[in-house]
């Protein structure tokens, strides 16, 4: 029962280091399995995370560098504030695999070409193992700048070598599921991939029935505990062939009541969103604050959850959260937490463990939430309650 | 009995271990658990103390507190917390921790565990840390998933693993391969102690006073 799997071999990420993307002028930062940020609102969780999803955009279908940053609304947006106006951004990421083959890095720096008032790139970088098997600018390049205007990573006919590469940074996946737009998909604009939750029944409907049905009933048995009267949990599309969840909930009428989407509670929606993308695909998972709209006696159990969760999977999930259930955890390991401190000079990334502070409290007994979380709150938070005189 | 028939006992313990626990015995000796409390550590549960003991008075309450190196051994610990219990209070101290009843099944927990019988204790109220001792039995395991889950990653700065909770509350609740309680009773002299003071606690709450009924859907 409990030896049968080996993990299979799932590629992660285990380092970032980024200069002048967004908040964040300069910051070189390792990466565990399971990843949780903390930090002040507007520290930079989200901007941080946002570098695996330009890395997804670079190769996702109907993406590519230029609409990468498009999307982002430009350079000028992209980059540090803290930095002169179109400074020169770079993203090295590190991906590994528990062989000792699979290692890769990938270095992009790119910046805004004034003259001709489009993004380009400087320079771009693919490593295996050690060796360089990509150097840009190639001396094609040089002769031909019109080139820089678009990686080698995004380009089927030359990737061929790092496809792998392309490949993971594709099975990326975003979620940050927001129950309104989830009951109303038209406020997400028909958006493909919509990480908001505006395709989440959409690409429900698109999953092949059988799998479609083993995932519900795991998410049924999941949500079991926090919603014991959830009996059924099904697919079904109306008279209009849309698709919808229904759930069949077990109050005082014997036969229960059938209820859609629609009427889900937020927290029964997140939930099983939450579930499902945990479910599809093994590629790294971001979530934003998955203890959103839950009970904090659910929410507590998420860590263990993401951990049983790749060690039978090896996924690797990034997490952003300000949740003192969730961090109450003890499995959490120092090296797992990372603080986000802003700074006159742009945010900055520490491990919770580079604290001395925060290990001299575990030791003594404290909770990870009590000794860190305090570090990420704003200084003065409590004249917030001033607003309300 | 219809489960609508059970009393409902209260709960408060130190951690989501020893709620899982406390779950199994409240079940096992026939009542029906009602909410769990406290479950932020020691000092959390002593600072309610005095709340839980007051609402005992109408109904049947049960507080595990682990015992640790406070004292040698338990009297004098219960008399420094609760020197006057209330009449359906059941304050239990557990020697030393939970997790010396959780071995106190040697069978189960080193079939659990994946690790000979011989490498578990048979008396584990004598073990000094049962946590640490878990742990180290967990890095022996067979099965690459308990030393992933139960054992700190290097790095971690933790005591324990990534699931390390959830994998020894699912032996708790495990019916078929997991802890029975009866048996450990009998190389435990608190467990067996305190499903004693729980099987007289719904004995009495049966024979003198109202059943409290539990609603439909409340807990399970």
């Amino acid at each position: 029962m409990v030896s049968r799997d080996k993990p299979p071999l799932v590629q992660r990420f285990t380092n970032v280091h980024l200069e002048n993307w967004r908040n964040f002028r300069s910051v070189d930062v390792g990466l565990t399995r399971r990843v949780f940020l903390a930090g002040a609102n507007a520290s930079g969780k989200s901007n941080f995370l946002d570098v695996f999803r330009f890395l997804q955009g670079l190769v996702s279908v109907g993406g590519g560098f230029q609409a990468a940053i498009r999307k982002r609304g430009g350079i000028s947006r992209l980059g540090c504030l803290v930095a002169k106006k179109n400074p020169e951004i770079l993203i090295h990421v590190k991906t590994a695999n528990k062989t000792s083959k699979g290692q890769w890095e990938y270095e992009l720096q790119f910046t805004q070409n004034n003259r001709r008032k489009m993004p380009i790139i400087w320079s771009e970088r693919v490593i295996r193992n050690g060796e360089q098997i990509l150097n840009r600018p190639l001396d094609s390049d040089i002769a031909d700048p019109e080139r820089m205007t678009q990686t080698y990573l995004e380009q089927v006919n030359v990737n061929r070598e790092y496809r792998a590469l392309a490949d993971f940074f594709r099975s990326i996946r975003y979620l940050h599921i927001i129950p309104e737009i989830v009951r109303e998909p038209d406020r997400s604009g028909g958006r493909r991939n919509d990480p908001y939750g505006g395709d989440f029944l959409d690409q429900v409907a698109k999953t092949p029935p059988a799998i479609r049905k083993q995932h519900l009933t795991k998410i049924r048995e999941a949500l079991s505990v926090a919603i014991p009267q959830l009996k059924a949990l099904e697919f079904w599309r109306d008279a209009r062939g849309v698709p919808h969840l229904r759930g069949n909930y077990k109050h005082w009428k014997p036969i229960g009541v059938w209820q859609t989407e629609e009427q889900f509670s937020n927290g029964t929606l997140r939930l099983i969103g939450l579930l499902w993308a945990i479910l599809d695909g093994n590629g790294p998972l971001i979530l934003e604050e998955p203890e959103l709209s839950l009970h904090s006696d659910v929410a507590r159990h998420l860590p263990q959850m993401f951990a049983k969760v790749q060690q039978r999977t090896g996924r690797q999930f990034l997490i952003s959260t300000h949740s003192n259930e969730l961090l109450q955890d003890e499995g959490i390991g120092l090296n797992e937490l990372l603080l986000l401190e802003p700074t006159p000079r742009g945010t900055t990334i520490r491990q919770a463990g580079d604290f001395a502070g925060i290990q001299a409290m575990i030791k003594g007994g404290t909770s990870l939430a009590e000794a860190a979380l305090p570090r990420t709150r704003p200084p003065n938070a409590q004249q917030l309650a001033l607003f309300g005189e | 009995m219809n489960r609508s028939h059970k009393t409902i006992v209260y709960g408060a313990v130190e951690g989501l271990v020893d709620e899982a626990v406390f779950r199994v015995l409240v079940h096992l000796a026939g009542g029906a658990h009602g909410p769990v409390f406290g479950r932020h550590g020691k000092e959390y549960l002593r600072k309610n103390l005095a709340g839980y003991n007051l609402a005992a008075q109408t109904a049947p309450w049960v507080v595990l507190v682990d015992l640790d190196h406070d004292s040698d051994c338990p009297p004098p610990f219960r008399n420094s917390w609760l020197p006057n219990p209330s009449s359906s209070m059941c304050f239990r101290i557990v020697v030393r921790e939970v997790e010396a009843w959780l071995l106190a099944d040697r069978e189960r927990i080193a079939n659990y565990l994946g690790i000979p019988r011989r490498l578990v204790p048979s008396e584990p109220e004598l073990v000094h840390d049962p946590k640490k001792l878990m742990i180290r039995l967990a890095m022996h395991s067979r099965h690459r998933r308990i030393r992933y889950e139960m054992v700190p990653h290097p790095g971690s700065g933790r005591e324990v693993g990534p699931a390390y909770n959830s994998r020894l509350i699912e032996y708790v609740e495990n019916k078929n391969r997991g802890w029975r309680p009866e048996i450990a009773a009998r190389h435990s002299e608190s467990l067996a102690r305190c499903m004693h003071r729980l099987n007289n606690l719904l004995k009495q709450n049966i024979d003198n006073r109202t059943v409290i009924r539990s609603p439909e859907v409340a807990y399970y």
